[in-house]
């Protein structure tokens, strides 16, 4: 099937029209994983070309990430429980300590318009809470933030956390922040860091 | 009769009208008191309660507007900072302009390589010393966030020692909680000569930033009060950047940070009427692309002068604000250009205490040079916004007709009116260089970064504090930080 005008909804952000050309491809019969995949993961794939490439800027990227999700949420019910195949599973929070989550935010909505799914654990969020849902969640990252240096340790911690927890063999650490630095990455054994949302998108691609 | 004296013009840029100022005061009192703010301190919350404000919502607060308004009238219209040795440095008040750097960059352009490297605690220290050697640096900040303390809990205690070891100007700092300002505050006192004279001859300003938007976490309402009663002045902006943490259009951007500052205001004056508070919000842009707050836009300047005129129109408190940074990653023509602009825009609308001088790539790294190039930058802003003075003497008709009466050989240069008055009828650059082709060429063609490479590098060798610290208070101060 043909999903051109779909993709070309979202690339647009044009909310009304995304979800119209989703519910046309359902009620013509399409496959919702193939909707998803050739309809708006490519489509966002082709937006984060263009925001590469500095052609559109960040809040039409995000308005095509929610057209996005509007139109997930219209194909959500036809999937078995369990059967819709996400990127993966991620799980985000601003570490322990730290309650600034602009940021944070960011990067979630930008990964969750590349087609990632997001458990968003919010600030101030502990070692073991971080843990808990990784192993609850089979996350395959865990992205972490901070914006103080005073709880950049907390990082560390947190690692060390999902050592001791035996939860850090299956998950990939990527953390952020206006402080953190790629050698601080590499000190506290994270496995990647990303200076900004967009970068984030790509290192999860390239994790997984 | 003696001719009447012509006051001198100021040049001064206004940049909003009164009915401007106003519409944007009476939105951010409409947001204190139908939005209200989340106010996770519950000491404040019950203060601002007992005051007339209702609690909603488990932690949030909605504050009548006259709660600020009364705040607006007990803070003081003048703030002065003292320099460590007692004498008057900063008279923040009206159109009194003071300029200096910034505080936390994770990286600084190494002076020997040249290149981008994490700070470490010495490189506060350059900065304090520099800023102490330049003219027209008026106090300092920690500029680094070093990666080289022992213990990184109390980071902003060990930067603040090392900026009390390199400099007598004023110092404005940081702290992360109420723990360590009172160590912070402890140091000060040890300086001043104890807590009353500290009162008296205040010489630190703190720091401390809410959250846009309407967030005011407990630790930073902590120091907040603590800064009220021990009256150390403080500001609070809250990063309503636009587009952000605030709406991306600079009106609304304004009344939100407004409204953070005037609830900020309101808990600090209730907690003790007539302490010093320096007043404003940082408004700046996200950038639409890369997402960083950006620290060489032209939004910024526009709305730290709008924030100038709200202090003429209706305000009357000192205001906070920025200048001499950019978004450049390297000190290149963008970073001259940004710096300056916003340097001569700060001057010309009459900001006050004026920060993050030195800034490189959006606030994250930090460069001397930077601060040297600034520091020329401020003097000849200073040049311009002296404006003409208009007298018998500058109007030099005297002048005109003894070089008129020399005939052929009539020079202006060669008169003595010329050698009375240039050195303070032009600007003499130092940095900047006008040197002719040949004389640059012949110097090995150094560009203004080597050039003030060069200065800082002779500036940090040469330079000593008028007076070094005292030994016995350098071994107390450093007792105190090994007992952490």
């Amino acid at each position: 099937m043909n999903y051109e005008a779909l993709s070309q909804a979202v690339i647009k952000g044009d909310m009304k029209q995304a979800e119209l050309e989703t519910q046309k491809a359902l009620d013509g019969g399409g496959d919702p994983q193939s909707i998803l995949d050739h309809g708006l993961i490519a489509a966002m794939d082709i937006v984060g070309e263009k925001f590469a490439q500095g052609l559109i800027f960040v809040p039409q990227m995000l308005r095509s990430a929610k057209t996005m999700q509007g139109c997930v949420a219209r194909l959500k019910p036809q999937f078995q429980s369990g059967t819709i195949t996400s990127k993966g599973k991620i799980v985000m929070g601003t570490v322990k300590g730290d309650l600034h989550d602009i940021g944070k935010n960011l990067v979630v909505m930008m990964l969750e318009g590349a087609g990632f799914e997001i458990v968003d654990l919010g600030v101030d969020v502990a070692p073991a809470a971080f843990v808990k849902a990784v192993a609850a969640e089979k996350a395959r990252i865990v992205g972490m933030s901070a914006l103080l240096s005073t709880t950049m340790p907390a990082m560390k911690e947190t690692i060390e956390a999902l050592k001791k927890g035996n939860q850090r063999g299956g998950v990939k650490v990527m953390i952020g922040g206006a402080p953190v630095t790629a050698q601080f990455a590499t000190e506290i054994g994270a496995d990647c860091y990303a200076p900004d949302a967009g970068s984030a998108v790509t290192e999860a691609k390239k994790l997984l | 009769m003696q001719p009447l004296s012509i006051p001198t013009f100021q040049p001064r840029l206004k940049v909003l009208d009164r009915r401007q100022a106003l519409a944007i005061h009476t939105a951010a009192l409409e947001i204190i008191e139908k939005t209200g703010v989340k106010m996770e301190h519950e000491g404040a919350r019950r203060m601002l309660v007992d005051a007339g404000a209702r609690n909603f919502d488990q932690d949030w607060v909605r504050i009548p507007a006259y709660l600020a308004e009364r705040a607006l009238r007990t803070a003081p219209k003048q703030i002065m900072l003292f320099d460590q040795n007692g004498d008057k440095a900063m008279d923040l008040r009206d159109g009194n302009f003071f300029y200096g750097p910034g505080s936390d960059t994770t990286f600084t352009l190494d002076l020997e390589s040249g290149q981008r490297r994490r700070c470490v605690l010495s490189d506060t220290g350059r900065f304090a010393r520099l800023a102490d050697a330049l003219p027209n640096i008026s106090f300092t900040m920690s500029m680094g966030n070093p990666q080289d303390v022992p213990r990184v809990e109390y980071i902003y205690l060990y930067t603040f020692a090392e900026m009390l070891r390199n400099t007598n100007k004023p110092i404005v700092f940081i702290a992360d909680r109420l723990e360590d300002i009172a160590l912070i505050h402890q140091l000060a006192c040890l300086v001043a000569g104890g807590e009353d004279a500290l009162r008296l001859r205040p010489f630190i300003l703190n720091y401390s930033e809410a959250i846009s938007p309407l967030r005011f976490p407990a630790d930073v309402v902590d120091k907040l009060i603590f800064c009220a009663q021990k009256e150390i002045p403080i500001c609070l902006p809250s990063g309503s950047n636009a587009g952000g943490g605030a709406p991306v259009t600079l009106a609304g951007a304004m009344a939100l940070g407004i409204a953070e500052n005037l609830v900020g205001l309101t808990i600090h004056q209730l907690a003790h009427p007539g302490a010093p508070f320096l007043f404003g919000p940082n408004v700046s842009v996200l950038d639409m692309q890369s997402t960083v707050v950006s620290y060489g836009c032209p939004e910024w300047s526009l709305t730290q002068a709008a924030l100038a005129d709200m202090r003429d129109e209706l305000y009357g408190l000192p205001i906070w604000s920025f200048a001499g940074a950019s978004d450049a990653k390297s000190v290149d023509a963008q970073a001259g250009a940004e710096a300056m602009f916003s340097i001569a825009t700060a001057m010309l609308s009459r900001c006050n205490l004026i920060h993050d001088v030195g800034y490189l790539e959006y606030g994250n790294t930090s460069s001397l040079e930077m601060l040297t190039i600034a520091d020329e930058l401020v003097a000849m802003a200073r040049h311009f916004t002296r404006g003409i003075p208009v007298n018998e003497g500058t109007l030099a008709l005297d002048a005109l007709a003894r070089v008129k009466a020399a005939g052929a050989k009539g020079i202006f240069l060669t008169d003595d009116h010329t050698f009375d008055h240039f050195e303070n009828a032009l600007f003499l650059p130092q940095l900047l260089d006008r040197s002719r082709y040949d004389t640059w060429r012949a110097d090995g063609e150094r560009s203004l970064y080597q050039r003030s490479n060069d200065r800082a590098r002779q500036l940090l060798a040469e330079h000593r504090l008028s007076p070094e610290m005292d030994p016995g208070l350098a071994a107390e101060i450093s007792k105190r930080l090994d007992r952490l």
